[in-house]
């Protein structure tokens, strides 16, 4: 199959995904085939249980597939060695989970460079990088403050400017707006979908929250780990 | 490397008291590893220095053989020679010559098989502790050569008092004649140790030469070391330089093999000190670790999906295992120096009390070496990263989309 890794970002070719739970086969993921293209605010939505994590943890190399397969800006996936997929998704990947994103010893500044850090990034560099995003993510003056000094909604900010920090070509979501109250969760959706227009990351959301599916403007329906619609909204 | 080494400190001080307890327990481990070291080096100093100074010295010279049966006619071959070698010994500070016979002690009262020591009084008063266990009258103040000095136990089995005669029964060299002699009681000496209270006699050495019909001959030289280690060399050359022309010498630890045996046993008795600390070691840092990081899984699923790599993780945990064994370490060296420096000073009472056939006379004082505070917190620090590799694997095998799934 051929990939076109400057339009399409994710391609997912028959991708199944069958857990043993307790001896007993559990089919996750049944085949499914979908490409996310560069520049998406697409959504995974569908029921608990509908394999939207599993689907989500595929795509950025989190978890391997039973069969198929993910490209991912036009590299396979499956080909990877545990230390290159680590390599990968540091350099190509931004995460979001629903909570705990931070790491609770580690400063606000500390937590947005880690990942630059990695990359072996130098510190001036790193430092005015986390002053910018603060700054556009209106998080200024939070630097040295702890992760428990935060609340729900300034920690998923931050955790959001870690993951755009290095610029990835791409930002994955996992129920992000999962425990925040609702003012705050729209706040941080439309400060990504501002994100998205001004500089064209890819963000894909696994969610079932309504707001995400009103800002989303791909929705792509999984049921029984099945693809059950792919809807793009203008 | 850095960010991992402060991540690993600041993850140490997140249970603090689970922390403290792991740190503590290690710590008492490693501070009861230095008192039992210090402890057992401060019983060998004691029980070597009760043991040589007392009479034995801390090397001889004798005949071949003579120690086996005691044989009169067994004097040192060469005297003058060995005498004159063992004045140019830098390594020797003290000798005196000594004669040595099986004999009889007679008083009116009763009758008693003793060794009697033929002495210099100059001479002997370096080498051993006779003129200090003293109780009632003098060392050989009185240059007569009719002195003698017996012990204390000696003394009330013979039932005689000082200025009490009494008779010396010796068989001569070569004839095997008897020769009697009649003493007077110029001293009596207590050491403590029933065998020496009993059954040695103290004479003059030309006296005893005389009754014993060697001339001038000797039977042992006592030696005293400028260090007593040289006492326990036994690889030194000067065992094998003086060890000819018929003559043997020994160290110490040829002359009381049971010491040296009691030290090994203490030796073993600190290794399996340290096997069991190592041990508690080994399991506290593994059920600290596992707990730690059980409860940060989705911490570690989210480091491994942000990029961190598997390598990283393993150096995480190793880290967080050298941060706790530094904070053990610092516990235990504390605490270590404290309780033995504070025994050092006060000295504990094992006076009286007999040991490999050595009775301890002196307060016994644990030593403090360095190898205690070096060694040992070196070995600590490397068994915990020793046994911090299971964990680590552990952590750096976990697949982060399974971890991330559990923990939600």
């Amino acid at each position: 199959m051929e990939v076109n890794a400057q339009t399409e970002i994710i391609v997912a070719e028959g991708v199944s995904k069958t857990y043993s739970d307790h001896g007993v086969p559990v089919s996750a993921v049944k085949e499914i085939d979908l490409t996310i293209r560069t520049e998406d605010f697409a959504a995974i939505v569908g029921p608990s249980g509908s394999g939207k994590t599993t689907f989500l943890n595929i795509i950025s190399g989190l978890d391997t597939v039973t069969e198929g397969k993910v490209w991912l800006n036009g590299k396979l996936l499956s080909e990877m060695s545990g230390r290159e997929l680590s390599d990968f998704r540091r350099d190509n990947i931004g995460f979001i989970f629903q909570a705990y994103n931070l790491i609770p010893v580690l400063s606000v500044e500390e937590n947005i460079e880690y990942i630059m850090l990695l990359q072996g990034v130098p510190k001036s560099e790193r430092h005015s990088k986390v002053n910018k995003i603060l700054a556009e993510l209106g998080l200024s003056g939070f630097e040295n403050r702890m992760p428990t000094q935060l609340s729900g909604g300034q920690q998923q900010r931050v955790a959001v400017a870690r993951a755009m920090v290095s610029n990835p070509s791409i930002i994955l979501a996992d129920e992000p707006t999962a425990n925040l109250d609702s003012k705050t969760g729209a706040e941080l959706l439309d400060l990504m979908r501002e994100l998205n227009k001004t500089s064209g990351m890819t963000f894909v959301f696994s969610t079932h929250d309504p707001m995400v599916m009103e800002r989303a403007h791909r929705l792509v329906t999984l049921k029984d780990g099945q693809v059950v619609s792919d809807e793009i909204r203008e | 490397m850095r960010t991992f080494m402060k991540l690993a400190w600041r993850n140490l001080f997140r249970n603090k008291r689970r922390t403290l307890i792991a740190g503590t327990a290690i710590g008492i481990g490693l501070a009861a590893l230095i008192f039992v070291d210090a402890l057992i080096l401060g019983m060998e100093e004691n029980m070597v220095q009760s043991a040589t100074s007392s009479f034995l010295g801390e090397g001889q010279i004798h005949r071949d053989g003579f120690r086996d049966t005691q044989e009169v006619e067994k004097t040192i071959n060469d005297l003058e020679g060995t005498v004159a070698g063992l004045e140019q010994e830098e390594i020797v500070k003290r000798f005196t010559l000594r004669t040595l016979s099986f004999g009889i002690i007679t008083s009116p009262a009763n009758i008693n098989s003793i060794t009697l020591v033929g002495v210099n009084p100059e001479t002997e008063k370096w080498l051993s502790e006779i003129d200090d266990a003293i109780r009632e009258g003098s060392y050989f103040e009185e240059h007569t050569g009719q002195a003698i000095v017996i012990g204390s136990e000696l003394a009330e089995i013979l039932e005689v008092e000082l200025g009490d005669r009494i008779v010396i029964t010796v068989a001569r060299a070569e004839s095997g004649d008897l020769s009697q002699e009649m003493f007077r009681i110029s001293g009596i000496y207590s050491f403590g140790i029933r065998e020496m209270d009993t059954g040695l006699a103290f004479v003059s050495l030309d006296k005893a030469q005389e009754m014993l019909g060697i001339g001038s001959g000797v039977h042992e030289i006592a030696i005293k070391f400028t260090d007593p280690e040289y006492g326990r060399d036994e690889t030194h050359p000067f065992w094998k330089k003086y060890s000819r022309n018929g003559n043997e010498a020994i160290g110490w630890t040829t002359l009381l093999p049971q010491l040296e045996a009691a030290f090994e046993l203490s030796q073993f008795g600190i290794f399996i000190t340290a096997i069991i600390l190592f041990g508690v070691v080994a399991l506290g840092i593994i059920n600290t670790l596992f707990m730690s990081l059980h409860e940060r899984m989705f911490e570690f699923g989210v480091l491994r999906a942000v990029g961190t790599r598997p390598g990283r993780m393993f150096q995480l945990i190793l880290f967080e295992a050298a941060a706790l064994a530094v904070l053990s370490i610092a516990l235990g060296v504390i605490l270590g120096f404290g309780i033995t420096l504070a025994s050092n000073i006060s000295g504990i009472d094992y006076r009286g009390i007999e040991f490999a056939g050595v009775t301890f006379k002196e307060l016994l004082h644990p030593v403090l070496t360095l190898k205690q505070f070096i060694v040992y917190p070196i070995a600590l620090f490397l068994f915990t990263s020793f046994v911090a590799i299971y964990p680590a694997w552990y952590a750096a095998r976990l697949a982060p989309a399974a971890v991330i799934r559990k923990s939600l």
